[in-house]
């Protein structure tokens, strides 16, 4: 892959402070300059990208409609079956309740006696040693499965703090866009090397992609539908999370929380490109934003010290 | 019944009316949320004089407000008046022996505030920018005027605190009632569950209300003063303050309040099986006890809405332990339930009817709550319509169906007139099984990922493919609506030529049943009765054998049985014979 090949974002995406000409550099640097990028392994046509959001969903798999999201993380198989046993527990139990009403009604419709006791003392210890032991399988196996997964993956920091292929994303949630900024070749976030994109987000597949996240007007949701990827972008503070794309090719990034009248809009791509592609294109994007630079674009400086876990 | 009156029933009557016109309205708001999710953009049939711009389709502001609104009324102007307002004004008194409220100023100046803040929610529809559009939950820093500039977010913000007014102050009326003004012999543990369930949610009422009313007013403040308690990032001017103790704040009311909307429902629904079983409640002190649990653990527990936040894995794992654990009496207290009904003799009647259904939604309702209260599942489903299909099933279906399994069985003594009981069992099983269409698809378009409160949830192309499910679920919501004009016209009817009403047309043994007449007059009794045991009295061998029927009433002597107290006076009542002590006042 030549690094000629490779594009950089929309120039004025990274690099202008006015509010409506970001705005639409990020609606528009998504068609800009796409037949190159195209190229890429894992990736759409230009064509289909300009009039229809490009997206790997394909009908085929999703079409289903009591499936999850298509999962193209590495470590969302996990929640996915967590999810799943959980939901045979729920049919269990819904089963259970619901047959034992239905059987209840039907034979003791009407019926000529009914009992005059409350229960015995067996009866409802029975009933309480029921509850405790649904109570002990469902929830617990929730619990144990759900603390496996916060151990060794969403709360679990060190995983990308310690890979050295670890890719870093600030990301600034606004009202109604997603701007991201990587660090660019010196490792250093707010300086002219930066790259910027705006709802473009690009990360190599296979290595742990760390984000930090804010946001400077309200709160919003970043989320990542398929890679079970949630986290709220809170004025005031700096939210982190990691994961790692299972495999080349272009997902939504979608808000989660209602952020205002455009809420329903504030919808990014994510694409997951080789990691040479990756560091092709950071490269070249890193040499264009140099270029770009504009001293005196105060908005456009923003960015912090990479939080420690 | 003037509209001055301080008795409980007057009282009741007035949030009964109030209720209904605001389910009405939050229902209408729900179906247009749901036009815009199957036919995005396209004119709402008949709402062309509203949005004449449009010509009648909603554009994304409107939206917004549509859902904030919806679900404000419900919650706040809807829901809570119906089961605490009415049923709760009406019931607890009568149901403990009481003359009426611990204090009846209090209660009627409750329900003034309500009204106070009902107008304001009108009249919020009718300002520039429209009512309230940042979301029931209100965060800042969207809420504040920076972002929301509008009048109708400060209108709103008012009413909710009128609301919270009135919720606090009838919480308070309720639990001194109960705890001071039982009658005679009315002994805690012969409270009917109903007046258990209203109890503890007043209890609830009472504590967590005022941290609504806290982070309410401190919003205005933030909106009104130039305070910046909930204000960070560029609208901050020097430190700003913090928009997660908003978030904080909110949620440690907000969680309890589902338990509000729901307790008196599962009173309700207590009592009623066993009325219907003829039976007595199974493990009426477990039940009770369990309800008990769940109210205690129901503070506890909030943060799991805010697992996605951020927050500390200390406080992550804390509040998901604390959430699964209030599972474990939720599941004694329906098990209870399931109990009740074996070895009864279940009578299907319009009450029944609606706290089975009632059982049946919360219990999908609850069921679907597991996933959300491990912060692992929780991720993919937060913020999803399996959220929003969740917490409908459970405080949205059960508390509706709750209030009409109260309605129904109440509706004799409240009027004295009597329902048509086929239409009314037309009406809570219809919108039974359509209420699990439309939360069903809920949470089967949720668990696909779409995220609540998409204005058009196609932009994204992973939700495309879920317009036919989301039309099919519009259609059981449009359906939903129209059944509940069975509802309508029965009460109309019934209201004008419904046939007058047995004395105890359910044959329990209750107080409001065996020793007031239909409706009760002012001071309810004649003479407070002497409660001589617990409300569900049924199928008893001695009652059958020397009364001949499978009910006696709290108060009523049983024939042959040696009075213990001979210095009281019995008089005849409506039904049996009941024992009661003079009148002290």
């Amino acid at each position: 892959m030549s690094t000629s090949a490779e594009t950089a974002p929309h120039p004025s995406s990274g690099m202008t402070s006015d509010m409506s000409a970001r705005t639409l550099a990020l609606r528009e640097d998504a068609a800009v300059d796409r037949p190159r990028i195209d190229a890429l392994p894992g990736e759409r046509t230009s064509v289909e990208g300009r009039t229809q959001p490009s997206s790997n969903a394909p009908s085929a798999t999703s079409a289903r409609t009591l499936a999850l999201p298509e999962d193209a993380s590495v470590d969302g198989h996990r929640i996915d079956a967590l999810l799943g046993w959980s939901h045979r527990f729920e049919a269990g139990m819904a089963a259970l309740a619901l047959g034992w009403m239905v059987v209840a009604v039907w034979r003791f419709r009407n019926a000529k006696r009914a009992a005059s006791d409350g229960g015995t003392k067996r009866s409802r210890a029975w009933v309480f040693g029921l509850a405790l032991s649904t109570f002990l399988v469902v929830d617990g196996a929730l619990l144990v499965g759900s603390e496996g997964y916060l151990r060794d993956v969403l709360w679990n920091l060190q995983v990308p703090a310690t890979d050295p292929r670890t890719v870093r994303i600030e990301i600034n949630a606004h009202q109604w866009s997603w701007e991201a900024r990587y660090a660019g070749e010196d490792n250093r976030f707010n300086t002219p090397d930066d790259v910027v994109t705006w709802n473009d987000l690009r990360v190599p597949a296979g290595v742990p992609v760390w984000v930090q996240l804010v946001s400077t007007d309200v709160v919003h949701g970043f989320s990542l539908p398929n890679f079970r990827v949630k986290l709220d972008a809170i004025p005031g503070r700096v939210n982190q999370t990691w994961f790692r794309a299972a495999r080349e090719g272009t997902w939504e990034v979608a808000c989660y929380q209602h952020c205002g009248t455009s809420h329903y809009r504030m919808r990014g791509e994510l694409r997951a490109l080789s990691q040479e592609a990756y560091a092709a294109w950071l490269r070249e994007a890193g040499r264009q934003a140099v270029q770009a630079y504009d001293v005196d674009d105060s908005a456009a400086h923003w960015g912090w010290e990479w939080k420690a876990p | 019944m003037s509209l001055l009156s301080l008795d409980h029933k007057d009282v009741a009557r007035r949030y009964l009316w109030s209720g209904l016109g605001f389910l009405l309205l939050g229902g209408l708001l729900a179906l247009a949320i749901r036009w815009q999710w199957a036919w995005p953009g396209q004119p709402v049939p008949g709402l062309a004089w509203a949005l004449p711009e449009s010509r009648g389709a909603l554009t994304p502001p409107t939206y917004t407000a549509v859902f904030t609104m919806h679900g404000l009324v419900m919650i706040f102007f809807a829901v809570t008046p119906l089961l605490f307002g009415a049923l709760g004004h009406f019931v607890l008194p009568l149901a403990i022996g009481a003359r009426g409220l611990a204090f009846p100023r209090l209660s009627a100046l409750g329900y003034w505030i309500y009204a106070l803040g009902g107008v304001l929610v009108l009249a919020s529809f009718a300002v520039r920018l429209g009512p309230a559009s940042a979301g029931w939950t209100a965060y800042p820093p969207l809420s504040t005027s920076a972002f929301t500039p509008g009048l109708g977010q400060t209108l709103v913000t008012v009413a909710v605190l009128c609301a919270g007014t009135s919720a606090f102050t009838y919480g308070l009326n309720f639990v001194v009632t109960v705890a001071r003004c039982r009658a005679p012999g009315m002994t805690w543990g012969r409270l009917p569950l109903t007046v258990w369930g209203l109890f503890f949610a007043s209890v609830l009422n009472v504590l967590f209300v005022p941290v609504l009313a806290a982070a309410t007013a401190l919003l205005l403040m933030d909106r009104l003063l130039g305070t910046q308690f909930f204000i960070a990032g560029a609208a901050a001017v020097g430190g700003g303050g913090d928009p997660v103790v908003y978030q904080h704040l909110f949620w440690l009311f907000g969680h309890p309040e589902v338990y509000i909307l729901i307790l008196p429902a599962w009173g309700m629904v207590g009592d009623l099986v066993a009325f219907f079983s003829r039976k007595p409640a199974h493990g009426y002190r477990l039940t009770a006890g369990a309800m008990g649990t769940v109210s205690a653990l129901s503070g506890l527990v909030y943060a799991h809405h805010l697992f996605t936040s951020g927050m500390s894995p200390l406080l992550g794992r804390t509040f998901m332990v604390l959430t699964l654990l209030i599972s474990l009496p939720a599941e004694v207290m329906f098990l209870n339930w399931l109990m009740t009904l074996w070895r009864g003799s279940v009578r299907l009647t319009s009450p029944m009817l609606a706290a089975l259904a009632t059982m049946v939604v919360f219990g999908l309702g609850g069921i679907t709550g597991l996933a959300l209260g491990a912060v692992a599942t929780d991720v993919p489903l937060h913020g999803t319509l399996w959220v929003v299909g969740h917490f409908h099933l459970t405080m949205g279906a059960a508390s509706f169906l709750g209030v009409f399994a109260g309605l129904y069985f109440w509706f004799p003594k409240m009027f004295g007139r009597a329902l048509h009981e086929g239409l009314a069992k037309v009406h809570v099983l219809s919108s039974a099984v359509l209420f699990l269409g439309v939360f069903g698809g809920q949470l089967a378009a949720g668990y696909a990922g779409q995220l609540r409160r998409l204005y058009d949830p196609y932009q994204y192309t992973y939700l495309k493919h879920l317009l036919p499910l989301n039309q099919w679920t519009t259609v059981c919501a449009f359906l939903l609506g129209a059944v509940q004009v069975v509802f309508v016209v029965n009460l109309v009817w019934t209201l004008r030529r419904g046939r007058a009403a047995e004395a105890n047309p359910w044959q329990v043994g209750t107080l409001e049943w065996t020793c007031a007449s239909s409706p009760p007059g002012e001071g309810n009794f004649t003479q407070v009765p002497v409660v001589l045991r617990g409300p569900h009295a049924l199928s008893q061998p001695e009652v059958l054998e020397r009364l001949g029927r499978d009910w006696i009433g709290q108060a009523e002597v049983l024939p042959g049985v040696a009075r213990q107290d001979t210095t009281e006076e019995a008089v005849p009542a409506s039904e049996g014979t009941v024992s009661t002590v003079r009148s002290v006042t």
